[in-house]
């Protein structure tokens, strides 16, 4: 339903996206996850046909967004990062304008509302003008009008940022009903979002695509790899040694700790034998003072940081 | 098709739901209010050439502020992302603006028929001179819409957006003026024949010219385009 082939974004010598590809199927919801300024957005408007691509190939429900815009407009709802509300224009009236745009017959315009208004339970405000609305709201607007139409592929840019916890369950309810039977490609900062109602998890930094999978696929390709964090107070140097000394550690990281200058943290990677922090608490704990140790479990957060991480530093 | 209505309807809607049509046409109908009883007392002739001028040179100053929330009110409240990524083409979103703009104007040119009703009830004006001067004012109105539109289409700022437009359309007013200290016949010309003014004098004489017609929807139709492609270039 979405493709994306070997797409880049450049503006002038900058590259803002490099060389993306992947794809999101009909019935399936796709998380896409990256840190402020990674290319989410960028990438979401070259989907939205807001911007082209400098080069490689975007389609949408199988329209070429470079050469049929307006078919693929027809099957695309979208949501930006800031809902484009009419600010004089009352909900109803806003919903309207859109229904009319999308091209909804006008004998179904009244139910095609209805349906969106309760599905983002916006019943309270339908005849306020947008500027009255709180941030929730404007938020619960901006999607009602991208679910008009019932589009076949959703694009929802942070769709739960400024919602209260409650408003956020029922948003998400909304996504993953919608997302039984269409294509949906959701970014969020939030994880849990993209770990409750995301079949797959897209993860994106400086503009390179770092990861595609699902979350458990995520997770356990991270589980092969597990870290032991530790806070002790020693020669930095010594320590490294002895603990690179282990057998399963693959590699140490040691720095003082940021609020007491004589700890030192230390964060290693091991592999997934059993024993092997215990391995390194007694080499430590023999010769220095142990304070801390800590077998991290590798929750999506941790795999994200890895992955980001990792993608800064190449 | 439907969607140049929407945008039609939605820029109706959002200019009764500002103050500032309402402001426009106030501002326009006290102007052209003045203008008349002062022309008209003064002269003591029932004609309407001095007021058309006067009408036209505030037609010029008021149509920036018509015009500067088209495009620009879009970037700065983000609402053209979501216009680019409906079904739309840049022609159906430049030509309902349009649309809405021009139905303004025609609303601002019709009420001021108020001021013909004394001058036919005590007056013996001539009808078909003051139909062509009419003629005249709209089409000059439609022009200077158009531009309006263009610049606004540039920049996010509203401000920026009428005054750029502002300077332009006087250019366009006062460049017949030039003619005058023009040594070369060429010269001359063209700056006759690209003065919003010069064209708009034929229409209050009386004549409706089909060069002067030509003229005003050519430039509209120029700006209008060259505000869709700028719609299109922006992708």
């Amino acid at each position: 339903m979405i493709a994306l082939e070997s797409v880049s974004k450049r503006y002038g010598p900058k590259t803002i996206i490099h060389d993306i590809s992947f794809e999101v199927a009909k019935g399936e919801i796709v998380g896409f996850r990256g840190p402020n300024g990674a290319g989410k957005t960028t990438t979401m408007r070259m989907i939205a046909g807001y911007t082209t691509a400098t080069s490689g190939k975007v389609s949408v429900a199988g329209y070429d967004m470079a050469s049929q815009n307006e078919e693929a407009a027809k099957r695309l709802g979208y949501l930006p990062e800031h809902p484009p509300l009419y600010d004089v224009l009352e909900v109803t009236n806003y919903l309207r304008f859109v229904a009319k745009v999308k091209g909804i017959p006008r004998a179904a315009v009244r139910r095609e509302l209805d349906r969106v208004i309760q599905a983002c339970r916006l019943e309270a405000v339908t005849d306020k003008e947008t500027y009255k609305l709180s941030k929730g709201y404007r938020q619960r607007l901006g999607l009602a009008q991208a679910l008009l139409g019932d589009p076949e592929v959703l694009l929802l840019d942070e769709p739960t940022a400024g919602l209260d916890p409650g408003q956020i369950q029922e948003t998400r309810e909304v996504i993953r009903s919608f997302g039984e039977n269409h294509a949906v490609l959701l970014s969020t900062h939030i994880l849990p979002e993209a770990t409750l109602i995301c079949r797959r998890v897209a993860i994106i930094n400086q503009g390179r695509l770092l990861a595609v999978d699902s979350p458990s696929g995520l997770q356990q390709a991270s589980e092969k790899t597990n870290q032991v964090s530790l806070l002790v107070s020693g020669p930095a140097d010594a320590i490294g040694d002895a603990i690179r000394s282990v057998d399963g550690v693959i590699s140490v990281h040691a720095r003082p700790n940021g609020t007491r200058g004589e700890l030192l943290s230390v964060d290693c990677q091991v592999d997934n034998r059993d024993g092997v922090e215990a391995a390194i608490a007694r080499v430590v704990a023999g010769r220095w003072s142990l304070h801390r140790l800590e077998r991290q479990q590798p929750t999506l957060e941790n795999i994200f940081l890895r992955y980001v991480g990792e993608g800064a530093r190449t | 098709m439907n969607g140049l209505m929407a945008i039609y309807q939605k820029e109706l809607a959002m200019y009764f739901r500002s103050p500032i049509a309402y402001f426009v046409i106030a501002v326009f109908l006290l102007g052209t209010g003045y203008f008349f009883v002062y022309n008209i007392f003064l002269t003591g002739i029932g004609t309407m050439d001095q007021t058309f001028q006067n009408m036209g040179i505030l037609l010029v100053t008021l149509v920036p502020i018509l015009t500067m929330r088209l495009f620009s009110g879009e970037y700065s409240a983000r609402t053209m992302e979501l216009l680019a990524t409906l079904p739309l083409r840049p022609w159906q979103i430049v030509i309902g603006k349009y649309l809405g703009a021009a139905t303004m104007l025609l609303i601002m040119t019709l009420a001021t028929g108020i001021n013909l009703i004394p001058l036919f009830l005590y007056g013996n004006p001539e009808g078909s001179t003051i139909f062509a001067g009419y003629i005249g004012f709209f089409l000059l109105g439609l022009a200077c819409v158009a531009i309006g539109q263009f610049f606004s289409a540039l920049t996010q700022n509203q401000i920026v957006a009428a005054l750029i437009t502002v300077p332009v359309l006087l250019a366009f007013w006062f460049v017949g003026h030039l003619a005058a200290f023009q040594g070369s016949v060429w010269l001359r010309e063209l700056f006759g024949h690209l003065s919003f003014a010069v064209h708009f004098g034929d229409f209050i004489r009386g004549l409706i010219r089909s060069e002067a017609v030509a003229f005003y929807l050519v430039v509209a139709a120029i700006a209008l385009t060259l505000n869709a492609s700028f719609l299109q270039w922006r992708r």
